[in-house]
C-alpha cells in the first residue's frame, strides 16, 4: 500500500499518451466546473443520460416523420418553431454529446488501465455500444434525406455493395432514374429505432459485472447538460442541408464531424481499403484487453482471504465494486461463513482491504496488516527524528504528480496508496498514535475513482461508522479527507494549508500511548479466541 | 460574492463556447470529391439475352420422361455479355465488359458507373453491344422449332413458346446506342439509363 512501486506497465506509450490527454481534459473541466460537478468524470453515465434524452426527443419526432416523403417531413419539422425545430436540434446535439461522452469514457478506461482481465466484457460490450450508437446516428442523418444524409447513404451503399449480402447493388437506388423506394426509408427507420432497443440490452451486459452501477450522473449534472443543450437547440437550431438531389453534386455539404469525420477519406478510397481500415481499427480496439493485460501478480494480484481472520461479517462482499466476493461455508468447523474471492472477477482494486475490520482480506501486500506493517517500518518522519510530528498526506497513486509534489513541498510526509479506498482506518489511527500531527487523505474525485467506489467507502468508514470504521477514540480534528483534482492545484493546496493551520495548535500525544492493537494483530500474537 | 459571480460567469462562458463548438461541428462544410466537375452517370438494370440452341424433343424421347419433366423444346445456351463503350467528342472515355450478376451470370445486369468530366457542351456516344455473335443457323433452329409447335396440339408447347418469346423480348437488345450533344454543367449529373418500354437509352438531367 504505502510507497508502492510504480507499475511498469503504466509506462507503456499509448496508455501514457491517453493518460496525458485525459489529464489535460480533466484539468480543463475541473477548472471550469470544479471536481464535484465535472461532467467529464461522469462520461459513462452521461452517455446513458444522452441515450435517454435521445429516446425522449426521438419519440415525438417519429410520429411526424413520413417514410414516403422523408425530406419534406423533416423540413416541416425543422420549420416548426414551437416544437419541431428545437426537439429535432436537441435530438441531434444529444447524439453528438453521446458520442463525445462515450469516447471520453473509453479513453478514461484505457488510460486508467481498466480495459483488461475481468473488465474485458465491459470493454468489448462498450465498444459494441459505441459502434451501435454511431450506426444509429448515421441512420438518423439518412432519415433527414438532405445532402448530408444522401452522401452518407451513397457512401454506405458503396461499402455494402462489395459484401455478398445483397441480391442487388444498393447504390443503384440512388442513381436518379426513379425515386428512392419507401422500403429503403422504412428499413432505415426500423434500424434507427431497433438499434437503441439493442443498446438497452448491451448496457445491461456492459454493467453486469459491476456492483451498484452508476447509470446516471448526479441530477445537477444531468439537468445542467440537458438545459445547456436545450438552450443551444433553441438559439442555434441544427442546420438542415438542401434536400437530397441525385442530379446535384454539392461543392460542400454540411457534415456532422463527430458522426462522419471519416467521410472525406472514405469517399476517396476503394471500399475494400475502407473495410480494411475500419476492420483494422476495430480489431485493434477489440484486442486492447489482450494487449493491455497485466500478469496477475504484484500490483495486479487478486485479493486473498486469510481464513483465520475472516469473521464472516460479509462486509467485503457488500463493499466489493465488482461482485467478486461471495460468502461460502467454512470447512474448519467454525460456525461463520468465509469470504471467497472469485479471481476471474477480482480487479485487484483493494477496496476489500479497507472493508475488513480484522484485516483478513486484500490483495497480497496491500491488506490492512501490510499497511500497518509499513507504517511501523516507516513512522511519521519528524517523529523518528524526535521532533514535532509532521502531517502525513496519504495520496492516491492516480493523483496528479504536480499536486503531490506541491504538497510535499509544503513539508508534508507524503505517502501513496494504490487507492484511498484501500486505506484501513487503523492506519490513520496508528499514524496519529505514532505522533503524526494530522493525517490528510487526498482522494480522487468521487466519480473519477479507478476503483469505482474508493472515496465513497473511505468517507463512510472514517465518518459514518461503516464497518471497519475509524474508532471513536480517534480525534477527528486531526483527520481530513480532501480531493486532489487535476487542474485545481490551488484548491488542493488550500485544503492542505487549512488543515495544517487547524492541527498546528492541537496537542499531539506521545507515540503509541492511546493506541489500541487491532484485532488482527492479537490473532497473530496467538491471543485470538 | 463577486468571486461567486465571476465563477458563474466563467461556467456560463465556458459552456457556451463548448456548445458553439458542438453546433459548428454539426454542420461543418465539407467538400465532396470532384465537386467542380460534371458527372456522367450510367445506371440501368436489365436482363441479359439468353443465347440458346434449341431442338424439338421427339415423342419417343418425351415418353421416356416423367410427366412433369416433359418439355417439347430442349435448349442449351448461355447468357450474353455486353461491351460498354463511352466516348466523348470522339474519344473513348470508358469501356468495359458487362455481365449478368451472379456466379453463373444468370441474373440481371446491374450497371452503375460514374465518370467525372470537365463541364461544357460535348458530344456523347454510348454503345452497349452484345459481344457474342449469334449464328443465323442458331436463330433459324429456334424459329423452325418454334414453327413446329404450331402443329403441337398441347397447350404446354404453346405456353413454352410464348414464355420464351416473352423472355427474349424483355432482354437487352443486341445493340443499344446513344449519340447526342449534351451540356455538362459543373456540379450536375447527367444520367444515361435504359428505358425498358422503348428499349433504348434515355438521358435524364433532373428527376422525373
Amino acid at each position: 500500500m504505502i510507497n508502492f512501486p510504480q507499475d511498469p506497465d503504466l509506462m507503456r506509450l499509448p496508455e501514457r499518451a491517453a493518460r496525458g490527454l485525459l489529464g489535460g481534459i480533466d484539468a480543463a473541466a475541473n477548472r471550469l466546473y470544479g471536481w464535484r460537478w465535472n461532467p467529464v468524470h461522469q462520461s459513462g453515465s452521461l452517455a446513458v443520460a444522452m441515450l435517454l434524452l435521445l429516446l425522449a426527443t426521438g419519440l415525438p419526432l417519429i410520429f411526424l416523420y413520413r417514410i414516403g416523403s422523408p425530406a419534406e417531413s423533416v423540413a416541416l419539422i425543422a420549420a416548426d418553431p414551437w416544437l419541431g425545430s428545437w426537439t429535432r436540434s436537441l435530438h441531434r446535439y444529444a447524439s453528438d454529446l453521446f458520442l463525445v461522452a462515450a469516447g471520453l469514457h473509453m479513453l478514461r478506461m484505457f488510460a486508467q488501465g481498466r480495459s483488461w482481465g475481468p473488465r474485458t466484457l465491459a470493454w468489448v460490450s462498450g465498444l459494441v455500444l459505441f459502434g451501435t450508437g454511431v450506426v444509429c446516428a448515421w441512420t438518423g442523418f439518412v432519415m433527414a434525406w438532405d445532402s448530408f444524409g444522401e452522401r452518407l447513404a451513397r457512401d454506405g451503399a458503396r461499402y455494402l455493395d462489395v459484401l455478398p449480402i445483397l441480391s442487388e447493388p444498393l447504390s443503384r437506388i440512388f442513381a436518379g432514374d426513379s425515386r428512392v423506394p419507401s422500403a429503403f426509408f422504412f428499413v432505415n427507420l426500423f434500424v434507427h429505432i431497433g438499434l437503441p432497443l439493442a443498446m438497452g440490452a448491451l448496457i445491461w451486459l456492459h454493467v453486469m459485472r459491476t456492483a451498484r452501477p452508476a447509470l446516471l450522473p448526479p441530477r445537477r449534472v444531468t439537468w445542467g447538460v440537458v438545459a445547456a443543450l436545450t438552450v443551444a437547440a433553441v438559439l442555434l437550431p441544427a442546420r438542415l442541408g438542401p434536400p437530397a438531389d441525385p442530379f446535384q453534386i454539392p461543392a460542400t455539404t454540411p457534415v456532422d464531424l463527430l458522426t462522419a469525420w471519416w467521410l472525406p477519406l472514405s469517399e476517396r478510397i476503394t471500399p475494400a481499403a475502407g473495410w480494411m481500415l475500419g476492420l483494422g481499427l476495430s480489431s485493434v480496439l477489440l484486442l486492447v484487453p489482450l494487449l493491455s493485460r497485466r500478469p496477475r501478480v504484484g500490483r495486479w494480484a487478486p485479493s486473498d482471504v486469510d481464513a483465520r481472520l475472516c469473521t464472516g461479517c460479509d462486509q467485503c462482499t457488500q463493499d466489493c465494486p465488482w461482485e467478486a466476493i461471495t460468502m461460502v461455508e467454512r470447512r474448519d468447523g467454525r460456525a461463520t461463513l468465509l469470504a471467497s474471492v472469485n479471481t476471474s472477477r477480482c480487479v485487484s482494486c483493494g477496496i476489500c482491504s479497507g472493508s475488513c475490520a480484522p484485516m483478513g482480506i486484500g490483495p497480497p501486500g496491500r491488506t490492512g496488516r501490510d499497511q500497518l506493517a509499513l507504517v511501523r517500518a516507516q513512522p511519521p518522519a519528524a517523529l523518528a527524528e524526535g521532533g514535532r510530528g509532521s502531517i502525513v498526506a496519504l495520496c492516491c497513486n492516480e493523483a496528479p504528480r504536480a499536486h503531490v509534489e506541491a504538497i510535499r513541498g509544503r513539508g508534508a510526509d507524503v505517502r501513496s496508496l494504490s487507492c484511498t479506498g484501500n486505506l484501513h482506518s487503523s492506519v490513520v489511527e496508528r499514524l496519529l498514535a505514532l505522533g503524526a500531527q494530522g493525517v490528510i487523505v487526498f482522494t480522487c474525485g468521487p466519480r473519477d475513482c479507478a476503483s469505482r467506489e474508493g472515496p465513497k467507502w473511505l468517507d463512510q468508514r472514517l465518518y459514518h461508522e461503516r464497518e471497519a470504521e475509524l474508532q471513536e477514540r480517534v480525534d477527528r480534528r486531526r483527520l481530513r479527507v480532501a480531493v486532489l483534482a487535476p487542474g485545481n492545484l490551488r484548491e488542493s493546496l488550500a485544503a492542505y494549508d487549512a488543515f495544517a493551520g487547524e492541527v498546528a495548535p492541537l496537542h499531539v500525544p506521545g507515540g503509541g500511548v492511546d493506541y489500541v492493537e487491532p484485532e488482527c494483530e492479537a490473532v497473530e500474537a496467538g491471543r485470538a479466541p | 460574492m463577486p468571486q461567486r459571480a465571476g465563477r458563474i460567469l466563467k461556467v456560463v462562458l465556458g459552456t457556451a463556447a463548448m456548445l458553439v463548438l458542438l453546433v459548428l461541428q454539426s454542420a461543418a462544410p465539407v467538400p465532396g470529391p470532384n465537386g467542380d466537375d460534371a458527372r456522367l452517370r450510367l445506371s440501368w438494370r436489365a436482363r441479359p439475352e439468353r443465347i440458346e440452341v434449341c431442338r424439338q424433343v421427339s415423342d419417343d424421347e418425351l415418353a421416356k420422361l416423367g410427366e412433369h419433366m416433359r418439355r417439347r423444346i430442349e435448349c442449351t445456351g448461355r447468357f450474353a455479355t455486353y461491351a460498354l463503350t463511352v466516348a466523348l467528342d470522339g474519344h473513348t472515355l470508358h469501356s468495359a465488359v458487362v455481365r449478368g450478376a451472379g456466379l453463373r451470370n444468370d441474373r440481371p445486369v446491374f450497371l452503375l458507373d460514374e465518370i467525372a468530366l470537365p463541364p461544357g457542351k460535348r458530344r456523347l456516344r454510348v454503345v452497349f453491344q452484345r459481344r457474342e455473335q449469334v449464328e443465323t443457323s442458331e436463330a433459324r433452329d429456334l424459329d423452325s422449332v418454334a414453327g413446329a409447335f404450331e402443329r403441337e396440339p398441347a397447350s404446354r408447347a404453346r405456353r413454352e413458346t410464348m414464355e420464351r418469346a416473352r423472355r427474349s423480348g424483355a432482354a437487352i437488345p443486341p445493340l443499344l446506342q446513344l449519340d447526342t450533344v449534351i451540356e455538362f454543367q459543373a456540379g450536375r449529373v447527367v444520367l444515361v439509363t435504359l428505358d425498358g418500354e422503348r428499349r433504348g437509352f434515355r438521358v435524364l438531367t433532373q428527376a422525373d
